[in-house]
Order: structure tokens, then sequence, then C-alpha cells
């Protein structure tokens, strides 16, 4: 039986039958996973077929929260949705903070487990005693907060929590995103269309069964020294102030900031397109997810426009990346790209690579409808991301991603494509942090940062370096030593924010989060017997099982790679001047360490 | 009585995790005495929290459970309440509500308001002298057919108006 922390409960729902199931969370299951990220993908590798269309109806769409969501813990704001992406086509994954978690746990469901496709657009309305399948084909082409509202005024109640898609997901544009609580993303792998596959435009979510502690007073008190540690922290303020934004500035100074499509580490404009320029300028208040005490989001007003954001990928992707030297222009694509529900890192990717194809004579307009485009030019860049969303034109075809649209062209063409596994490459010029580099090149869902984020490497730690992974240089983001144990550290630890479900710029970040904390939480909060070693031990076994699942999924460790850019051609100036990253190196250690065979 | 400053208000819902809490050692909106509304479209979040309005209209109470405390709480009786739902109808902001058997409205935690200590951001106050108090009969007008979580959202967005002037002004 679990009584304390989960709901206990899993809710499937049938979108071809329109029927649900409830059924019984088995308690050692559960445990073997803890929850969240983990326990989706423990789900997707025990029931999807892996051959099956990412975009049919076979395909399985997961949403699931931990059993720390929505409870006491601080920062505990976070839901993971799972499938096999459209994007990518193997191991698709997105969580999102926002409201959405807290009041999806309160419907005593840990997992909603989606499958099959309705023949109309409908959305689905969960509460504790299970679904209602609401056609509504009025809603086609509606953005993500006129949905939201719409269904808050049809079931008349203000709380309702709602994550929907919105035109590009209706649209299965292959990175289109879920959003949830106005403008938080589910952005990677393209969750949004699945969802639009199956004609699925919203999940809704309104519960009543309260978050029970096994302990709710020694819950309280390792809170407690949580919420200490936080204002305490000597980013706090600078975290409070920016968020995510203020890596704009932070990457600029270490040479990593992508310009141009990676072309160059350094923006010369960055001060009229940085962090403190949007809080100087544009930003009207803070905002905050479920239960954090670091509020680091934002509520913007500018040129006739308004929304919450950007964090620093939809910024970067609109500025520098782009060559886009106007912040009020990010802004607007911040709130367009939220409400047309795509995924900012693919989109501008895809439109950074074009730009710089074309720059060098790769990709002629002719290739692409007649369209040509240059650094920084607004108009186009807007129509272009218009045109994805909604399949017209060349836009239909750049909607399948940018590595499958490369496929055509040259292969200088191709390998300008910032890519890991056909997941586009965030903002972080791996040159100049080399355990990031790892972590995008063996992350489970393709270039990803958040698998790992061993920002550890930027805090230049050493002793604390040289005494958690044996080496001094773990702490020096120059250095490819000691990265592999970093890596594989943090990795752990990431995966366990992921599955309690808890913030990571404060989890890992902001180093909130160890083994010994997670336990006493954890026993705490369900009252299961967690060692920290025992947690270790099945973390290390859910990143094996991810390893599996791509393996099943057509992966080899010849995919776990940077593109060659990183690896040959150093940046020409700035901190990271002449870097380049050896990752097969890396690669071969981090296999090492977990015993993994080539 | 709590004082509440929109512009301050982040919308993270601490206020409304400490009540629930540190009344009943669980969490949930439904179980907080203070809910937390955030309005995506407006940018506005904040908590509806009983004001202490001038009518009083929860007290007009076909069982005489509801009196007032020394701090203009709103006091409850469960022996003499009888779960009619008289006073959730009353109440034009949706502060007072009745889920699984109890009436939930906000008790001031005996003169230290959980709430108020939850918050970081100084967007609650605990005001021990509530001075002038404010009427909600216009209010009461406009809710009249609603719901309490609809007028909750009403009264927030109608609160939220003028916060949104002074930021249109400062951006203009």
């Amino acid at each position: 039986m679990l009584e304390f922390g989960y709901g206990g409960r899993i809710l499937r729902a049938d979108l071809t039958k329109r029927k649900f199931q409830i059924d019984p969370l088995d308690a050692s299951w559960i445990k073997s996973v803890i929850g969240g990220r983990a326990a989706n993908s423990k789900r997707l590798f025990e029931e999807l077929n892996a051959d099956c269309d990412p975009s049919g109806p076979e395909n399985i769409l997961i949403f699931g929260v931990g059993p720390l969501t929505g409870s006491l813990l601080t920062a505990s704001a976070y839901y993971t949705v799972t499938a096999k992406s459209p994007l990518t086509g193997i191991l698709g994954d997105s969580a999102a903070g926002g409201q959405f978690a807290a009041e999806m746990k309160l419907t005593g469901f840990d997992q909603i487990i989606i499958t099959g496709k309705s023949d109309k657009l409908l959305y689905l309305l969960v509460t504790n005693s299970g679904v209602e399948f609401v056609e509504c084909p009025e809603y086609k082409g509606r953005k993500i907060i006129e949905t939201t509202n719409a269904i808050r005024r049809e079931q008349g109640d203000s709380s309702i929590q709602v994550a929907a898609i919105g035109p590009a997901g209706e649209n299965v544009v292959s990175f289109a995103s879920i959003v949830s609580s106005g403008n938080r993303v589910n952005g990677r792998t393209g969750m949004g269309a699945v969802m639009g596959s199956k004609n699925l435009k919203a999940l809704a979510v309104r519960g009543s069964r309260p978050v029970m502690l096994a302990e709710p007073l020694a819950f309280l008190s390792e809170n407690q020294k949580i919420d200490q540690e936080i204002l305490n922290h000597p980013e706090y303020k600078k975290r409070y102030q920016l968020g995510t934004t203020m890596l704009m500035k932070d990457l600029n100074n270490i040479g990593i900031l992508p310009t141009r499509h990676f072309q160059e580490g350094i923006c010369d404009y960055v001060d009229e397109i940085s962090g403190q320029k949007l809080a100087s300028s544009f930003k009207v208040k803070n905002k905050s997810c479920f239960n954090c005490n670091v509020h680091c989001s934002r509520y913007y007003l500018a040129d006739n426009l308004e929304a919450e954001g950007p964090e620093f990928e939809t910024l970067c992707g609109f500025t520098s990346r782009v060559g886009n030297q106007s912040l009020p222009f990010a802004l607007e694509m911040n709130a367009y790209l939220n409400q047309m529900g795509m995924d900012s890192i693919s989109a501008s990717e895809v439109i950074g690579w074009i730009m710089e194809c074309q720059e060098k004579g790769l990709i002629h307009p002719d290739d692409l409808d007649g369209l040509s485009i240059t650094w920084g030019e607004k108009e186009k860049i807007r129509q272009v991301v218009d045109m994805i969303a909604f399949r017209q034109g060349i836009g239909n075809e750049l909607a399948e991603g940018t590595k499958r649209f490369a496929e055509r062209f040259g292969e200088d063409a191709r390998k300008l494509v910032m890519h890991v596994k056909g997941l586009d490459i965030i903002c972080g010029d791996p040159r100049g942090i080399k355990g990031y580099g790892l972590t995008y090149a063996i992350a489970s869902r393709g270039a990803d940062h958040l698998r790992a984020e061993p920002y550890f490497e930027l805090t230049n730690r050493k002793e604390e370096a040289r005494k958690r992974f044996g080496k001094e240089k773990a702490a020096d983001r120059l250095a490819e030593e000691g990265k592999a144990a970093l890596v594989s550290y943090s990795e752990k630890i990431a995966l366990l924010t992921d599955s309690l479900t808890m913030c990571k710029n404060i989890g890992l970040c902001m180093d909130i989060l160890n083994f010994e904390r997670a336990s006493s939480l954890l026993k705490a909060g369900t009252g299961f017997d967690y060692s920290p070693e025992y947690l270790e031990e099945i973390l290390e076994d859910a990143i094996h099982l991810d390893h599996q699942i791509n393996r099943r999924l057509g992966m080899s460790k010849k995919d776990d790679t940077l593109p060659e850019r990183f690896q040959k051609e150093p940046l020409t100036r700035g901190p990271t001047k002449g870097s380049t990253v050896n990752i097969q190196k890396m690669v071969d250690e981090y296999y090492k360490i977990h015993k993994w065979e080539e | 009585m709590i004082h509440v400053d929109l512009s301050k208000c982040t919308g993270c819902r601490k206020c409304e995790v400490a009540c629930a809490f540190f009344h009943t050692g669980k969490v949930s909106n439904r179980l907080a005495r203070i809910k937390v509304l955030n309005l995506y479209e407006r940018g506005i979040d904040g908590p509806v929290v009983c004001i202490q309005c001038k009518e009083r209209y929860c007290l007009n109470c076909p069982e005489d459970a509801l009196t007032l405390g020394s701090r203009g709480q709103v006091i409850v009786s469960p022996t003499v309440c009888t779960l009619c739902g008289a006073c959730e109808k009353a109440c034009p902001i949706g502060a007072i509500e009745i889920f699984d058997g109890i009436v939930y409205v906000c008790d001031l935690c005996g003169g230290a308001p959980k709430c108020v200590a939850a918050c970081t951001e100084g967007a609650i106050t605990y005001v021990r002298e509530a001075g002038k108090r404010a009427s909600l009969a216009e209010i009461k007008k406009s809710t009249k057919k609603m719901n309490p979580s609809q007028r909750r959202g009403y009264y927030l967005e109608w609160q939220g108006t003028a916060l949104r002037e002074k930021w249109s002004r400062k951006h203009a």
C-alpha cells in the first residue's frame, strides 16, 4: 500500500476507444525507480513497441510526477512527459515547472498513460475519479493561454491547470512543445507532436487528494534547512534577479555564448540582449513555480505584448545564435513560440543553420522555395517560424527537424547541423565547458545539458573536486580530465531531481540535493527505507535502462559524439580561444565507469 | 486581517502550502484557507483570503454557527454548523468554502499567520488594526451567479486591473 508521498494510482486513457482504467501503483515497482522521469522511462521500456511510428496511435504518452511533487518540498514543481520522440526516433522526454505538476498530483495519479488516437480533436479532464473525454473541434488553431482559459471557463473552475498544444502541435511539427501554466514549456523532443498526432489538444487536471507525508515534522525540519541554504546561497540574489538569463553575460564572459550559429563564442552586443537589460527595461515582476522561494522567472511587457520568460535558451536562441541584436524581438519570439507551442532551441537551430549554410553558399535559395535569410533578419525569422508552425511551403519540410531536413544536402551542409542523435544542441558552446560537451554526447534524449548539468565545472571548487571526483581538474571547465567522473555523478543527481521531482537549478546547480538529503526526504515523505547507497544503486540502474531503451531504438556508441565543429575548429578569440573537445576520450572513460560494452 | 500586495506576488503558493500544512499536516489547495490563483493571460498571481469586509455577508448564517473573534476573524462552530452552505454562497470573493465536511476560512492562526511567515516577498502582511473596512457590495453584484472558484478568479482579476495600469504607465 502506498499511503504516503505517492498518489498510489495510475491512470490509463485510450483515446481510440475513449475508455479509461485506474490501476493501483505497484509499491515495489515504483520503489525501484522513485518516480518522475525514471518511472516514465521504465514504463516506456516495458510497454512501448519499439518499432512503432512515434506519430502513430501506438506511441505511448506518459505524464509523470514523483513522490514529493506538490508536497511541502521546496520547488517540487516538475512533471515529465515521456514518449518515443517524433524528432529523434529515440527516447523522448521533457520536463516543465509551473503549477501543473502540483495539481496533477492532487488527482492521485502518479502517472497518466495515454494511448491510441482520437478521431476528433479533444481534451482530457482528469479528476480524482478518472477522465472525461471532451470533444473540442472549435479549439483547433487556438493558442495555449486561449485554450487554458476556454477550459477554465467551460468547467467553471479558475484553478484548473492545463497542459496544451498550440498550432505547431496540432500540425505535428516534430519539435512541437507542450505548454502549461501559460508559459512553462515541455520543449524538447517533440512531445507536443505526439499529443497532436493523437488529436489530443490538452490535458486538464483538477484534484483534491491531498499530499500526505509519512513523517510531516521530520520532513518540515529537513525542508527548513533546504530553505535556509537556498536563501543563504551565494548565487541566490543573482538567480532571483535574473534567473537563467544571467547566463547571457556569464557565458559571454568565458567566451562560449553561441553567436552566429556557434561560429563565435563572444557576442559584441551582449549588453543589449542580456538578462540585466531585460530586467531593467522590460520586467514588471518576478514569477515563480509551485512552492519555490527563488522566484527566478519574470513577467515582462514590451511593444504591445506581454508574457512570462524568456528562459536563457530562448533568449540566446533568438538573439546571438541567429545574429539578432534586438531584445524586444527576442521577447516577441518567446511569447510567440510559447503560444504556438514550438521548442525554441530546435527552432533557432534550424534558422541559424540555414543562415550559416547560405552565408557559405552551401544552400541556394532555390533549395528553399526561394527563401534567402541572413543574420538578424527579423521579418524573415518571423516568416520561417510561422511557416514551420503551419507546415506551409518549405516550412512543411523544416518541421521534420534540422537533421532530417539536412539529409538532402551535401556533407558540408550536413555536418554544420548542431545536433546529437537528431536533437538540436542547446546554447552553450562545449569547447569551453567540456563536462557539458560530454553530457550532450551521452544524454539519452540527444544533445542535452539537463541530463547531467555538470554546473560544478564552472564553480572552480578545486578542493571539493579532488574530494568528490579524485581530480582537481574536474572543476576546470577547459579540462577533459575528471569530467567522466563528474558527469557520472551529476547525471545521478539530475535524475534524482527529475524523479523527486524538484527544480534542477536548485537541486543541482545550487548543489542542494545529494544522496543523503534525498534519503531523509524520501524516508520522511514516503515511509520507504531509502538509504543513500540504495538510491545511488537504483539511479544507476535507471540510467542503464535509458541506455537499453536507446539500444533497442537503434543507437550505438558511435552516436555518443559531438558535431565535428566542436572537435576540430577552435574558437578564435576570448577566454576559450584555441580550445576543442576530445570527445572520444571522455566518452571512453564514461563507458568504462558504467561498465558498458562498445 | 491579512493584507495582500499583488505587485509583489510571484504566484509561488508558499502561503497556500503553509496554510494547509500547518492546519492539517497535508498539502492541497482545497485544505488551504488562503488560495492562490494564476491568471496567465494577465500576468497576475495572487492569494484570495478573507478580507474581513465591511458587510460580513457570511455571518448571515441560518444556524448562527458563525461568530467573530477578537481579531475580526470568522469562527465557525463545528458543532452548530450543519454544512448548509449559506456562508459559502454569501461570500462574494470565494474566501469561505466547504470541502469534505469542513468549512475553510482564514482563522489568522491565533494571531501569527503562517502564510505571512512563509512569504519571502513581503506580499502578505498581517494588519492588527484593520481600520476602515473595504466594502464588497459592488463585487457581490457581479459574482452573484458564480461558484467560489469563479468568484476568486473574478476578484483577483478585478484587483489586478489597477496593477496592470501601473505597469502600463511605467512602460509607456
